[in-house]
């Protein structure tokens, strides 16, 4: 089973990626903040996160090292309001797959998973 | 030379030359006077040195007739020693006073006036004592009754043994003086030279004094009056602001060293006035310039703030945007999946797509507007910036009708910045071109060094032969979501976006427009140094 976890603060992003997803055969899981993610991730793995960079209690690039550290097979895919190079460059250097800016079409979403799971 | 007399406290000449002529008035009257007197003293000297001989020559003629007694023969002798013009009288008198001869016959018998020179020569008071004077004055000048100068002699006769041993026994031996023989001479001849003379030595004096007085008139009016009267003319002009006045003396005197003087000094002062009216001048227009620049900084400064606090509210905006957008997009995505194939949902939901996409595009040219998504620094060819924008354009069916007219510098422009950012200005400033000539026309392109601010610029001027803007249009051109596009056609960002891009980079963007002419834009990056100078 290709298990997603999604962490966003805004929820329709969070449903958004769990209707395009779930369609797709994945099990989409979310999370509203970095701690629930975490606490989520304590009691099950996820081959995915799809990780929101700017969150308000727990911002997206703690959220990551904490993922890369403890469960360092999880792929993150860091989603981002204002793509710029260095954070990219930030977030891949601190072993991000790729990144996903918003907002993005379905078709963008679905490349992006599949690519992660090939 | 009127003047000096008609005004003689105002005039130094003349004040000169009447304390001249005083002077010499006095000087030369003081020498008459005294040249006068001691003529007449000398030919009074004369007149008694004569006198006294013709005493003693009467003393002789008299002798014989004396001694022998003979009154009548003595009478005779002085009767003719008298003349009318020379010799008035001559009298022969005792020592008591009594006449006994007399040229005049009616004086004979008479007594002499005790107090004439006759007595008082010799004796201090001849009615109280023989006392006698020191010396003896023998001789007095008067006034005579006919209204001319007269001389009076008197000498004595001393007893001589002829006399008291002649036979008439008059006088003892004993008697040192037997009487006096006394003359009275008419100086009339005298007078006359003397009155001639000093009308001649008038006349001299006056002619001098007139002749040295118009002279040194002439002399004075010549070197100090006319050339103070200049000076002070000149003096009067340049008070009054005529600094291009010059006092034409040309003499080599002291009134000559005094008017180049003056003239030099008069130029130096137009010399100092003119470069402080030049410094004036310069620090006015400086001052304009300066003004005009702070005027230009304030404006740009309270534009470029504008445009900062815009951006940011449009970051801040963009940034919640984002979310309820990935949402459309999800969920018509998600509707469109489950209507059928072009049916009419389908096609709403395509619209529903297509314009939240064109909400992404617009969100996007604003976070780029507010610089959320920051550049890549490098050295970047404008030249070839600009080309490459010009043949990306050139495939586009928007551009297809329109021909670049392209002037670029052979130099390579190096500047600091972007290079997808540059062509983002670019590619506005081009589309905007497009829409102004309705996709039909020229472009012209134009790359050149500029200097400002002592800083060397490369100045890319892009021009239209559109439709041009009037002056309000241009003032909000570079203000964000300023389009004069119909709704929906533009998104007000494109200039504002250039704008700060420019900006971003040290840059400057201007804009000229002629309305029904045309359109230029300026868009001036700073030069690498080292590169093209």
């Amino acid at each position: 089973m290709k298990k997603i976890l999604v962490i966003d603060d805004e929820p329709i992003v969070r449903t958004s990626c769990i209707r395009l997803l779930g369609p797709e055969g994945y099990e989409v899981k979310s999370a509203s903040s970095g701690k629930e993610a975490l606490e989520l991730l304590e009691n099950e793995p996820f081959n995915l996160v799809l990780l929101d960079l700017k969150m308000p209690d727990m911002d997206g690039i703690e959220v990551l090292k904490k993922i890369k550290d403890t469960w360092p097979d999880t792929k993150v895919v860091m989603i981002t309001g204002y793509s710029t190079v260095e954070t990219a460059v930030k977030t891949l250097k601190l072993g991000a797959f790729s990144y996903l800016e918003k907002p993005f079409t379905p078709d963008t979403l679905l490349e992006t998973a599949r690519e992660a799971f090939s | 030379m009127k003047n000096i007399f008609r005004h003689p406290d105002k005039s130094l000449a003349a004040k000169l030359i009447i304390a001249i002529g005083l002077l010499m008035i006095i000087g030369s009257f003081t020498f008459w006077y005294v040249l006068l007197h001691k003529q007449k003293k000398d030919i009074i000297a004369i007149a008694v040195k004569y006198g006294h001989s013709f005493i003693k020559f009467t003393r002789e003629s008299t002798r014989s007739s004396m001694l022998t007694f003979r009154r009548e023969a003595t009478q005779q002798v002085l009767e003719n020693l008298s003349t009318p013009e020379g010799v008035q009288r001559v009298r022969i008198f005792d020592h008591k006073g009594r006449v006994f001869f007399s040229s005049h016959k009616e004086d004979i018998g008479s007594p002499v006036d005790k107090a004439s020179i006759a007595c008082k020569g010799c004796h201090l008071e001849p009615e109280k004592s023989p006392a006698l004077l020191p010396t003896a004055q023998k001789w007095t000048i008067y006034e005579s009754s006919k209204g001319f100068t007269a001389i009076k002699i008197i000498d004595t006769i001393s007893n001589e043994p002829s006399c008291y041993t002649a036979s008439c026994h008059i006088h003892p031996k004993t008697q040192k003086i037997l009487g006096f023989v006394e003359a009275d001479f008419s100086l009339a001849l005298l007078d006359e030279a003397l009155f001639k003379q000093g009308l001649a030595l008038t006349a001299y004096v006056a002619i001098f004094v007139l002749a040295v007085s118009a002279s040194l008139g002439i002399i004075l009016y010549k070197i100090v009056s006319k050339p103070v009267s200049k000076l002070a003319y000149g003096m009067e002009r340049v008070s009054a602001g005529d600094l291009n006045y010059s006092v034409p003396i040309k003499s080599m005197d002291e009134m000559g060293v005094l008017a180049n003087t003056f003239n030099s000094m008069i130029k130096d002062l137009k010399a100092a006035r003119d470069q402080g009216e030049s410094c004036a001048r310069s620090l006015e227009a400086e001052v304009a310039k300066k003004t005009e620049e702070i005027q230009r900084t304030h404006a740009n400064l309270i534009q470029t703030e504008k445009l900062a606090s815009l951006g940011r509210m449009a970051a801040g905006v963009a940034h919640e945007i984002n979310n309820p957008l990935t949402g459309i997009v999800t969920f018509a995505h998600l509707l469109k999946r489950s209507a059928p194939p072009g049916s009419a949902t389908a096609e709403d939901l395509n619209v529903i797509i297509e314009q939240a996409e064109r909400c992404v595009k617009i969100i996007k040219n604003l976070l780029t507007f507010a610089r959320a998504t920051p550049s890549e620094k490098g050295e970047i060819n404008i030249n070839d910036a600009l080309s490459r924008t010009i043949y990306m354009l050139q495939n586009q069916e928007k551009f297809h009708n329109i021909k670049f007219d392209i002037h670029m510098d052979d130099t390579p422009f190096i500047t600091i910045g972007d290079a997808s950012q540059f062509q983002q200005i670019f590619l506005n400033i081009f589309i905007n071109a497009a829409d102004a000539i309705n996709e039909r026309g020229i472009i012209t392109v134009a790359t050149r060094k500029i200097v400002m601010d002592n800083k060397p610029f490369v100045e890319i001027e892009l021009t239209d032969t559109g439709c041009g803007m009037p002056e309000e249009i241009l003032g909000k051109l570079f203000e964000p979501f300023f389009t004069t596009k119909p709704v929906g056609k533009g998104t007000g960002l494109g200039l504002s976006v250039s704008h700060g891009i420019v900006k971003h980079f040290g840059g400057q963007i201007d804009v000229k427009s002629i309305v029904g002419k045309g359109t230029s834009f300026f868009v001036r990056l700073p030069l690498v140094e080292g590169y093209n100078i």
